[in-house]
């Protein structure tokens, strides 16, 4: 049996086998480090080559570490992106980290060099130390070809994946669009809705017609001389009704023009031999200045006022009460 | 000096007799000439207001029949220049040659004196002479050499153009086209008019021959009174309006046509319009213009004298169809 002396001698020993790598590990130089994700690719596949440096807290203000400047490319690899130098770490140890993505178009076993960090004095930048990392062994297959199998043609262009924020202007444009139309929907929806009132004619054109005639005969003025203005008033009274109540152009026609654009007109048409009469003499009267007598003038007055008596629009009460009387 | 009503009355009356020769020429035309009347109306006019008539339809339409035997009728000078590619100006109007019994150089006259001028298909020549021949028109007067010689009166020329086949052709320019009075297009034959021409042609022993009606003194003297027909203030003032709304169509509601007019009418339209309808007044043995005379020689009048837009072209739209649209919007006197 142990005595207790040789018991307490080997708990201690126990003790400070424990406690002896942890005081080891205590770091007190600058370390550096190279490392790799994955250290099989095929050709043109991508490795991230991380290189670390872990620098005693105590000594991060004093010195500093100088990485590597790796060109755009190194023996069998190419960088093809690289990131700033990041720091993190804790009160004990400060760690610097910059990744860099590399690939390789050579197939074979190639090793990534070894990198050279600088130690240097925080102060005045001299160089106190170098560090260097380890060769990283990456083997770089490349693709197996079946040489049994018949060429392919090369792939045509390949789409990219769809991806919904590639057409964000276009959704973004098409929302604003249907917002835009729902506003003016919604507008013209709410807007008061005024109904058009519907002008009540005065006169009726046989009205006005009969108002011009006799507003002519009050002037008086195939009586004052003025013959040539007699009749283009009268005429003018009477194609402006034809205008209003049967829609014929009668400003705008000839007096033959007249006479035939008024055929279809039944009620019109019946009255044609008058009007023919009444047109022609008043064509003379303007054009030709041709003097007809009082009774003339008297007559094609009152052929007007009979042309427009008979083709004056009836109201009902009167064609009833003609009815009546005809039964 | 103001006409007074009782001038007027005595006008007509004169006119009603002097004109008296245009229904019997119409007759005598209407011998050998089957339907065309719209063309022989126009040539009258032409002949009758001192102008000139462009003619336009497909070949084989009468224009050469037409005016020989209007020539005859009048006992006039007839002539008739084929234009080519290669016709010169010496060969419309005469050039000097050299005489080597007299030594001397003397004036050929070439086909243009004659009274009744054929100038057929005038777009075939080129631009020198159709402008010999377009100044002869202007002027009434040839110069070769060192002498000037009137042409001979009355002087109508009845140009002709073909609508189709414009290869290889020579358009006249617009202020060429503006030397003539009117531009008439005419068209077919009805069928009857032509079952009738087929007969007329094969039996030509049934041809009656054209006979002298009037004498060219007869045809100045009715020149110089469809100059004194009567022509209201009113009626200058509907010619006026017309003409001005080819130029302003807006002031006359008329927005629309603005694009499609390149240029309207000129104030030679005017005239010429208000001349054309004074004597188709007179043809219609009036001593008075009404507006149906100026609406009745309005379209030969200003179809040519009216410019169309590319745009118009592109819509198809024609003179014919703007100076419609005017007519339908100008108030009528």
């Amino acid at each position: 049996m142990y005595t207790k002396p040789v018991i307490r001698s080997i708990f201690l020993c126990l003790l400070l086998g424990l406690i002896f790598p942890v005081v080891l590990r205590a770091q007190t130089a600058p370390e550096v480090h190279a490392g790799v994700d994955t250290t099989s690719i095929r050709i043109g596949e991508q490795i991230k080559l991380r290189l670390t440096a872990t620098i005693p807290a105590n000594q991060f203000g004093t010195t500093k570490i100088g990485f590597p400047v790796l060109p755009d490319s190194i023996e069998h690899f190419e960088v093809v992106s690289r990131t700033n130098i990041d720091t993190s770490g804790d009160q004990q140890l400060k760690v610097l980290a910059q990744t860099f993505v590399l690939t390789s178009f050579d197939s074979g076993h190639w090793e990534i060099p070894p990198m050279r960090f600088d130690v240097q004095k925080a102060s005045n930048n001299a160089v106190i130390d170098t560090l260097s990392t380890s060769p990283v062994g990456v083997d770089v297959g490349t693709v197996a070809v079946d040489t049994t199998k018949a060429f392919r043609p090369i792939k045509t262009v390949q789409g990219a994946p769809w991806r919904i924020w590639d057409y964000w202007m276009e959704i973004t444009g098409g929302m604003l669009l249907v917002l835009i139309i729902i506003g003016i929907i919604w507008f013209i929806r709410s807007r008061k809705k005024v109904v058009p009132e519907k002008p009540t004619p005065t006169v009726t054109p046989y009205e006005l017609a009969m108002q011009q005639l006799h507003a002519l005969k009050a002037e008086q003025v195939w009586q004052r001389g003025d013959v040539k203005m007699y009749y283009t008033r009268l005429t003018d009274i009477l194609r402006t009704y034809f205008e209003h109540q049967f829609g014929i152009a009668a400003l705008e026609q000839t007096t033959e023009e007249l006479l035939q654009h008024i055929k279809p007109v039944t009620k019109l048409n019946q009255q044609r031999d008058k009007l023919r009469q009444l047109l022609s003499l008043a064509d003379l009267a303007k054009f030709a200045k041709m003097q007809p007598t009082a009774d003339e003038h008297e007559a094609c007055m009152r052929q007007t006022e009979e042309i427009l008596e008979w083709t004056r629009p009836k109201k009902e009460s009167e064609n009833e009460g003609v009815v009546t009387q005809e039964a | 000096m103001e006409n007074t009503s009782s001038d007027i009355r005595q006008l007509n009356e004169k006119i009603h007799q002097a004109s008296a020769f245009v229904d019997l020429l119409n007759m005598e035309l209407g011998k050998v000439i089957v339907g065309q009347k719209y063309m022989v109306e126009r040539l009258l006019i032409g002949l009758l207001a001192q102008g000139h008539v462009l003619l336009e339809g497909v070949p084989g339409l009468a224009k050469t029949l037409s005016i020989k035997s209007l020539s005859s009728a009048i006992n006039g000078k007839f002539s008739r220049i084929q234009f080519t590619p290669d016709l010169l100006p010496a060969d419309v109007i005469g050039t000097m040659i050299y005489n080597q019994q007299r030594n001397e150089f003397m004036v050929r006259r070439g086909p243009i004196f004659a009274n009744f001028i054929l100038a057929d298909e005038i777009n075939r020549a080129p631009a020198k002479v159709q402008s010999a021949l377009l100044e002869a028109m202007q002027e009434r007067q040839i110069t070769i050499g060192d002498t000037t010689f009137k042409l001979d009166e009355p002087f109508l020329v009845l140009a002709t153009q073909n609508p189709i086949e414009q290869e290889g052709t020579y358009m006249l320019p617009e202020a060429q086209v503006d030397r003539f009075m009117l531009k008439v297009v005419i068209g077919y034959p009805t069928k009857e008019e032509e079952r009738h021409i087929i007969r007329q042609n094969l039996n030509p022993q049934a041809t009656p021959e054209i006979r002298p009606v009037i004498q060219p003194s007869d045809i100045m003297e009715a020149r110089k009174l469809v100059r004194e027909v009567y022509m209201d203030e009113k009626i200058e003032k509907y010619i006026i309006d017309i003409v001005f709304a080819t130029r302003n169509p807006e002031e006359y509601k008329l927005q629309k046509l603005k694009p499609l007019i390149a240029y309207g009418g000129s104030p030679r339209a005017s005239i010429n319009l208000a001349l054309a309808a004074k004597a188709y007044a007179f043809m219609k043995r009036r001593g008075y213009v009404i507006p149906e005379d100026v609406r009745s020689i309005c379209f030969d009048v200003m179809r040519h004298r009216v410019g169309l837009t590319y745009e118009a072209e592109a819509e198809n739209v024609t003179s014919e169809n703007i100076l419609s649209e005017i007519l339908n919007a100008v108030e009528v006197p």
